[in-house]
């Protein structure tokens, strides 16, 4: 596979005891590039991801960061993950902290920066999302799109070089939809490096740069929109037809 | 936010350990002193007046500590703890009324014996019940431990065993039971305080009363004899006696409880409060265990909060990464002990075996011992607190670079406790109420005070009520100070 990928998993297996999930996928995705993981609902788009920062640990096959592989005691993980930021489908966003401190906990907790460059760092990102009235706020005061967003930001705040998003937009409901999507094209746009798993196939002809279609825990095909478009594949033809 | 309350624990603990060692320390010099066990229910043997234990017993000790130049200090517990108190070596000397039998002799070493005494039987001045035989296959009651319980039990039936002398009296004037077996001069003293009682003629068995001491003491034994004959010589003995008994063997200056039909109920009930709370300051026995009962749950609830927190944090962790094998042990045999077995065994087992050799404050064994059975409950509340936490709440920690402690403390733990803060309120709720066990280490909380009233008033209701409502405030407060602490925390979400 390709030297300059930033993040590469190869020939990742994953079972859940003798259910083999994932069957010897390789992944990478390049500096600056948006990479989309489509497939089919119980495909293993998802164990893929969380296999990428050991929110599951693999059971085969390697996980590569700038061509090393991660080091996998405590600290290595810790360090490696503070520079892969990750968005879940149902935010996260931690109930019992304000907005502000969300954003801030990390970078705080893990040495980034100060307090109060935390927090004008936050500040400025919760501006940019038009969210800084909110900074005081509690995360059940928040609509759906408003908490994904404000989630997207808190992974921003660590300067990850690349950023996960796992269905980032499925728990919402369809008229915040569009805003998490605008957030996510700025990013892309700004340069920002991302994997993301979807079922939005409209979504991802637009931006992404190549998607990556899984099938039973393996992997189908790997290109370019384009390629996928125009390929005669009837599993993926299906797919993309249907939706 | 976080940090902070980390700090606070951290507080919390040191301030425990303090008090932990201070109060070891403060009881290592203690040569010189003479430590007495009774049960200080039994008049004219030992009883209260005001805040002071007198009686034959305790006066007799008092000069024998004095004439060996000793500091004398007087423990009040349950009769059934007397004599184990001073085979662990709590206590020097037993002096309780004590009858000499067998079997006790077989566990420690009787002093010479001073005086005879009779197994009475006090009935209803209307029972038709005319001596043993007559009793049989009625309601006996006995104190527990005493001669008359092992009389009544080997003999007759199985009796209705009270703590106290004057409850069981309170329940045979009350018309609970039948008949009562005491020893002959505390049921005179019964019968002349309260009316419509009488003891039967003929005694039920005749024994004799001796001090009790270690069987590892027989210097100490041979002191109490040598001095109990020096003051037999000199006529101190008689002097004691006279202090207490006429010379029929009489109580002395008892105020007889005269009819009172004539009163209406709230006179009655005035003369009542009168005599249970103003009249020698007895409440002062309510303030002073009021205070212990506080001190006690308090001190416990932190201890069991800190222990809970630990042993949660530990199963959690093992529950989730693995890790802690050998300390999950552990945890597990600590929350199947102490959830297995009740907090009064554990009480006394902490007492009398784990600090039996060691002199210890009891406030401080009662606080270890609730404490250590608290600390159970709320480990496992706090862990249904920690499961019910959104398992993304740990995953987002995590992805961000946060380790397994940090996303621990910052996130999951504000929002478990919060959770169970309830569940947490009604364990403290449980555990107050269960430190009224503490009699049974002579610890004069605040129903060890309301029984003392009892023992000296010879009156149920009033000091048991009193009790009952005092409980009640403290646990209707706390319930109040729980439910503004619930509302404050739920402003933050929602
Ligand atoms: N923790 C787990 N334990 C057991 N099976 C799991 C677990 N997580 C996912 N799976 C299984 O792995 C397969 C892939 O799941 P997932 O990666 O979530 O699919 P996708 O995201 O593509 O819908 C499914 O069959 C799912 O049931
Ligand atoms: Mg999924």
């Amino acid at each position: 596979m390709n030297a300059d990928n930033i993040l590469e998993v190869r020939e990742l297996v994953k079972e859940f005891g003798d259910h083999r999930v994932i069957d010897g996928v390789s992944v990478g995705v390049k500096k600056g590039e948006v990479v989309f993981l489509l497939g089919p609902s119980g495909a293993g788009k998802s164990t893929v991801m969380r296999c990428m920062n050991f929110l599951e640990t693999p059971t085969g096959g390697e996980v590569l960061f700038h061509g090393q592989p991660v080091d996998r005691s405590e600290n290595g993980l810790n360090h490696y993950r503070s520079k892969v930021g990750m968005v879940f489908q149902h935010f996260n966003l931690f109930a019992n902290l304000s907005i502000l401190d969300n954003i801030t906990l990390a970078p705080v907790k893990c040495g980034l920066m100060s307090r109060t460059e935390a927090e004008t760092q936050a500040l400025h990102l919760l501006h940019r999302i038009g969210l800084r009235d909110k900074a005081k706020a509690y995360p059940s005061q928040l609509s759906g799109g408003q908490k994904q967003r404000v989630a997207i930001v808190r992974a921003l705040a660590m300067n990850p070089e690349v950023l996960l998003f796992d269905e980032p937009t499925s728990a919402l409901d369809p008229e915040m939809v569009g805003e998490v999507e605008n957030l996510m094209r700025e990013l892309a746009r700004d340069g920002m490096t991302m994997l993301v798993v979807s079922h939005d196939t409209d979504f991802a002809m637009e931006l992404a740069d190549r998607i990556v279609f899984l099938a039973d825990g393996k992997l189908v095909v790997d290109a370019p929109p384009a390629v996928i478009a125009a390929s005669d594949n009837p599993r993926i033809r299906d797919f993309f037809s249907i939706r | 936010m976080p940090g902070i309350i980390y700090k606070k624990w951290l507080a919390v603990m040191l301030a425990f350990m303090a008090l932990f060692l201070t109060s070891c320390g403060e009881k290592e010099a203690e040569r010189g002193k003479l430590i007495m066990v009774t049960n200080a229910t039994f008049p004219p043997y030992e009883f209260y007046q005001g805040s002071r234990i007198v009686g034959i017993d305790a006066d007799m000790v008092r000069e024998i500590a004095k004439r060996n130049d000793l500091e004398l200090v007087i423990e009040d517990m349950a009769f059934d703890s007397v004599i184990a108190a001073v085979q662990t070596g709590k206590a020097d000397v037993a002096a309780s009324g004590i009858t000499v039998t067998e079997d006790r002799k077989k566990q420690i070493d009787f002093t010479t014996s001073y005086v005879k005494a009779d197994q009475v039987i006090i009935v209803r001045k209307d029972s038709d019940i005319v001596g043993p035989e007559s009793m049989r296959g009625k309601r006996i009651g006995v104190q527990h431990g005493t001669t008359g319980d092992m009389y009544v039990t080997e003999n007759l039936q199985e009796p209705e065993r009270f703590q106290d002398g004057a409850l069981a009296v309170a329940s045979l004037v009350t018309g609970k039971i039948h008949a009562v077996v005491l020893d002959s001069a505390p049921a005179e003293e019964h019968v002349a305080r309260n009316k419509g009682i009488r003891i039967l003629p003929m005694a039920l068995v005749s024994e004799e009363y001796a001090m009790a001491i270690s069987k590892s003491r027989p210097e100490l034994l041979a002191m109490f004899n040598r001095t109990m004959a020096e003051m037999k010589v000199d006529g101190t003995m008689d002097a004691i006696w006279a202090r207490y008994l006429d010379k029929d063997g009489k109580p002395l200056a008892v105020p007889a409880v005269e009819a009172e039909e004539d009163k209406g109920m709230w006179a009655r009930l005035a003369d009542s409060f009168e005599v249970n709370f103003v009249k020698d300051d007895r409440w002062h026995y309510l303030v002073d265990g009021f205070l212990v009962t506080i001190e006690i749950s308090a001190c416990a609830v932190l201890m069991g909060l800190c222990i809970g927190f630990l042993v949660a944090v530990v199963r959690s962790a093992h529950d989730q990464t693995g890790r802690y094998k050998v300390l999950n042990f552990l945890c597990h045999i600590y929350l199947t002990v102490v959830r297995g077995t009740p907090v009064v065994v554990q009480l006394l087992i902490i007492y009398f075996v784990i600090f039996g050799s060691v002199d210890v404050s009891k406030v401080l064994v009662a606080i270890v011992a609730f404490g250590v059975n608290s600390g159970a409950y709320v480990a496992e509340i706090i862990r249904s607190g920690i499961m019910a936490v959104d398992s993304g709440q740990m995953e987002a920690g995590r992805s961000l670079g946060l380790s397994y402690g940090t996303t621990m403390r910052s996130v999951i733990l504000p929002q478990a406790f919060k959770n169970v803060l309830p569940a947490l309120g009604n364990e403290f709720i449980v555990l107050l109420k269960e430190t009224s066990v503490c009699g049974y280490i002579a610890l004069q909380d605040l129903t060890k005070g309301g029984d003392i009233i009892r023992s000296q008033t010879y009156d149920a209701f009033l000091p048991l009520i009193a009790v009952a409502l005092t409980y009640l405030v403290v646990v209707v407060c706390l319930s109040q100070l729980l439910k503004k602490l619930e509302n404050s925390l739920k402003k933050n979400e929602r």
